[in-house]
């Protein structure tokens, strides 16, 4: 196993150093939104669909943030800079909504109260995703 | 549910996150004594996994059996994919891996548990 990576731009990516750690997070966040989403859709659709069809979306989002920052390459790093910038907007709306309009999802999601029933993470981990993306890129531009 | 091997593999995987934070903290990179830890605490997390399973197969089952084996699932599958994913990164943030995974754990085993035998 090479140690560490040449600093070349090809070389570089998002998943080496703090962002070993982030994907890791962002794995078990995609795993546990979808789960609880698919799970409350698939036993009860008719009592809170926009709040697990939210979870099912909001665990597809981390996924696809985990395999972009997970994944070498100009591309994916756009991918994982989209999709941390609609977590970052979803967890601030739906976070808002849960609080001044609780009737809009009868349910909880992971953005509920802006991640309060996963210790506020899914508030944090946007925001550390987006500096760590901005971070990488801006140690290429240089 | 074997309760005393939960408690067993919360506090494992606590005193684990604690000495990985400390690795961190002293910019170590993961070696093998975390690979080892890490080993003994996926192997009591598949014992407990096993004597579950054989309860299971007794006719001994949680309400919301899908939600619990699909709790159990992650449990059993979570150590060895961050200690490898940890393990591949040869710098302080590999230990870092590991300390969010056996923070956690914890935190699956309360639910499984809760799942198991509901209070209310």
């Amino acid at each position: 196993m090479p140690d560490t990576a040449p600093a070349s731009e090809a070389a570089r990516t998002l998943r080496t150093g703090p962002g070993r750690l982030l994907v890791a997070v962002y794995g078990v966040f995609a795993l546990a939104a979808t789960a609880r989403g698919v799970y409350q859709l698939a036993t009860g659709f008719d009592e809170a669909p926009a709040a697990y069809l939210l979870s099912v979306l909001a665990g597809v989002i981390y996924l696809v943030a985990a395999v972009g920052l997970a994944r070498a390459g100009r591309t994916s790093r756009r991918v994982a800079l989209v999709s941390c910038s609609v977590e970052m907007v979803g967890v601030l709306v739906v976070g808002a909504v849960s609080l001044l309009l609780p009737e809009v999802f009868p349910d909880d999601t992971v953005w509920s109260g802006f991640g309060s029933g996963y210790f506020f993470i899914p508030l944090v981990l946007p925001a550390l995703g987006l500096w760590w993306i901005l971070h990488v890129h801006r140690l290429d531009r240089d | 549910m074997v309760e005393w091997l939960t408690m067993t593999i919360q506090t494992a995987s606590l005193a684990m996150a604690g000495w990985c934070l400390v690795s961190t903290f002293r910019d170590r990179p993961m070696l093998v004594p975390h690979l080892i830890g890490m080993g003994v605490l996926w192997l009591l997390v598949i014992g407990q996994a096993v004597a579950t399973v054989v309860a299971m197969a007794g006719g001994e089952r949680p309400a919301e059996t899908a939600m619990f084996i699909s709790y159990l699932a992650t449990v059993v599958l979570l150590p060895p994919a961050c200690a490898v994913w940890g393990f591949m990164e040869r710098s302080k943030w590999g230990p870092a891996v590991i300390a969010f995974a056996c923070l956690i754990l914890p935190v699956l085993f309360v639910r499984l548990e809760q799942l198991w035998s509901p209070v209310a």
